[in-house]
């Protein structure tokens, strides 16, 4: 299928850049990601330190010149950390949340589109993945799986398989009755084509709506599995496991904790921010005119 | 010489089983769509399909489309059974019968520009080289009287006219030589549907496309299609050539379609009594005889046929007189 003639760019922008550009609190969020994002890729050259190199003479010590954001009970450069960590959480973040839409969008299109028993038993499979909490769901995955960041995704994507699953099922039966999949049909238009054309373009947004969303949660999931010790591997720059180590010197340096904590809860709000506006910006059910 | 056979339809039916929910929902009874539908079509041939709302002509376009099963009878395409087409076979009456759905808008997909639901049956049949397409999708647009600027949109940003006007042009796209069309000019502006109508009729004097036409309106009928089949209840009651239907009624129910069809200097009518019965439980006879001004005895006990009767077929006992 020669699906060639590529979009115009004005029809592009009207489409996707104009309505997000409308979003200004998501224009916030937006910006305050991209600083985290030049961060973690910018990493390796604006780091003052290697991120796991040890130091336990300069253990504990507060901000100074030498190390901008401190260090903590083993000397580590919280700042160089801090960088690396961003790099962790964007990566674990995307990463699962993509693996999950991947896996759960195909699932729900199969669901969707074949009905009868299959639907019956993948339905039944999601109703089982979805009775679980997030976090449980994921903690029991990383106990079979073992620690590791390669498994940290495995098992915060499965957390994601459900809800996506689900909603793709239900957008899938609703544009599935829709007279231009008929029409498609009744042309001799391919299966896959159909699929791929005419089911797929009309689901994709509030699927990805909701994915950006989903980042955030994989975030806070993957920083709580680390923080309580089953999540990556120490000495890793993780946020949850910088929190973590910083517990037992909350009172004598509190910046061990505070500065991953705090990268963490500003990185969070601006990705509810992006998310709210993807969603204000292409949700059908809250588009205003 | 005789013209080619494209459509022949041999006493199809079209059952829905009511009621019937979950595993052990019981059924309810039985509809019956369509009852016996026995036509022909053949090359050239434009045939309007005229009714009240539940007449079943929706069924019986859906049924020729392949898009439902009949119940019992059989549909030919040429000379093949409609349901056990090869893939082949399938693929190229998917080019060569296009329907324009009634809702045009619904039957294109939002996401797509105009440019490219034209271009989709052109390129699926790979009809047209990659290179000539942006000019093969002015000239359809331009066809059906729209600007080629209108290929940039998307169909949410087009008027209800227009839209129509589009999905008349997807079906000239896949240069099919039978259109079925779903009341596609219903509520559309005069001027509008004038200029669809000529197009259609155009189509059909000098492309030598067979065209199958849902309608309500007679007037739009009798413009159009040389042959009319007025359906009520899921049968034909009565069919042939439209002037001489239309000029010369011999079923009561065309005579009462006609009447409840306004005219300039002419009171209204007495219209037909009452609404059409629920095809569920039809009563025994014929099916009309419960609102026909002519119903004597004998049409309440048998139902009649659809005979032969100079030149047409009437499916009633006692046919109206031809007016001399």
């Amino acid at each position: 299928m020669s699906d060639a003639t590529p979009m115009p760019a004005s029809a592009w922008r009207r489409r996707f850049l104009t309505p997000i550009a409308r979003q200004r609190t998501a224009m916030v969020g937006l910006a305050i990601l991209a600083v985290y994002v030049v961060g973690a890729l910018l990493a390796p050259w604006i780091a003052s330190h290697d991120p796991t190199a040890q130091d336990l003479m300069a253990a504990l010590q507060g901000p100074s010149a030498q190390h901008w954001l401190g260090t903590d009970s083993f000397g580590q450069d919280l700042y160089s950390r801090l960088l690396y960590g961003a790099r962790l959480a964007l990566v674990i973040g995307f990463a699962s949340v993509a693996l999950g839409l991947v896996v759960g969008v195909a699932i729900g299109l199969a669901a969707g589109l074949i009905g009868g028993r299959t639907e019956w038993l993948l339905m039944r499979i999601t109703d089982g993945l979805l009775a679980f909490p997030e976090l449980i769901l994921a903690m029991a995955f990383m106990a079979v799986l073992g620690l590791g960041t390669e498994n940290l995704v495995y098992a915060l994507a499965l957390s994601f398989v459900g809800p996506f699953a689900r909603m793709t099922r239900s957008d899938v039966l609703q544009v599935k009755s829709q007279p231009y999949i008929e029409a498609a049909r009744l042309m001799g238009v391919p299966t896959a084509a159909v699929i791929w054309r005419h089911v797929l373009p009309n689901v994709v947004s509030p699927i990805l709506v909701q994915g950006g969303m989903r980042v955030s949660i994989a975030i806070l999931l993957e920083s709580g599995l680390s923080f309580l010790g089953i999540g990556v591997v120490p000495p890793t720059p993780d946020w949850g496991l910088m929190i973590a180590e910083g517990r037992a010197f909350i009172t004598m340096a509190p910046w061990i904790s505070g500065v991953p904590g705090l990268a963490l809860a500003i990185l969070l709000v601006a990705l509810n921010l992006v998310g709210d506006g993807l969603r204000d910006a292409f949700d059908p059910s809250t588009q205003r005119e | 010489m005789e013209r080619q056979t494209v459509f022949t339809l041999l006493d199809v039916e079209r059952t829905y089983e009511l009621g019937k929910a979950g595993w052990f929902g019981k059924s309810r009874g039985r509809l019956k769509a369509l009852d016996g539908v026995r036509l022909e079509l053949r090359r050239g041939d434009s045939l309007a399909l005229v009714g009240e709302s539940g007449s079943g002509k929706s069924t019986l376009v859906r049924i020729m489309l392949g898009l439902e099963p009949a119940s019992d009878g059989r549909v030919l395409y040429g000379q093949h059974d409609l349901g056990q087409l090869d893939p082949a076979a399938r693929k190229r009456f998917a080019r060569e019968v296009a329907f324009i759905y009634q809702n045009a808008r619904g039957s294109m997909n939002p996401r797509l520009r105009i440019a490219d639901i034209l271009a989709e049956p052109i390129r699926l049949h790979r009809l047209r080289p990659e290179a000539e397409m942006t000019g093969r999708v002015a000239e359809l647009l331009a066809r059906v009287g729209l600007p080629a600027e209108m290929a940039e949109r998307f169909p949410n940003e087009l008027s209800g006219g227009q839209i129509r006007r589009v999905a008349i042009a997807r079906a000239l796209a896949a240069e099919p030589q039978v259109i079925m069309a779903d009341e596609s000019v219903a509520g559309l502006d005069v001027s509008v549907q004038a200029q669809v109508l000529n197009l259609l009729r155009d189509l059909c004097r000098e492309g030598g496309i067979t065209l199958v036409f849902i309608t309500h309106d007679l007037g739009v009928a009798s413009y159009l299609c040389e042959r009319i089949a007025v359906l009520y209840l899921g049968r034909i009651v009565e069919q042939g050539p439209t002037g001489a239907i239309l000029g010369n009624p011999r079923h009561p129910y065309t005579r009462g379609l006609m009447q409840a069809f306004p005219k300039f200097g002419a009171p209204l009518t007495a219209p037909l009594k009452g609404e059409i019965p629920s095809p569920v439980n039809l009563p025994q006879g014929c099916r009309f005889a419960g609102r026909c001004p002519e119903a004597r005895d004998a049409c309440r006990e048998t139902d009649p046929v659809l005979a032969e009767q100079a030149g047409r077929q009437v499916a009633c006992h006692f046919p109206l007189e031809v007016a001399q």
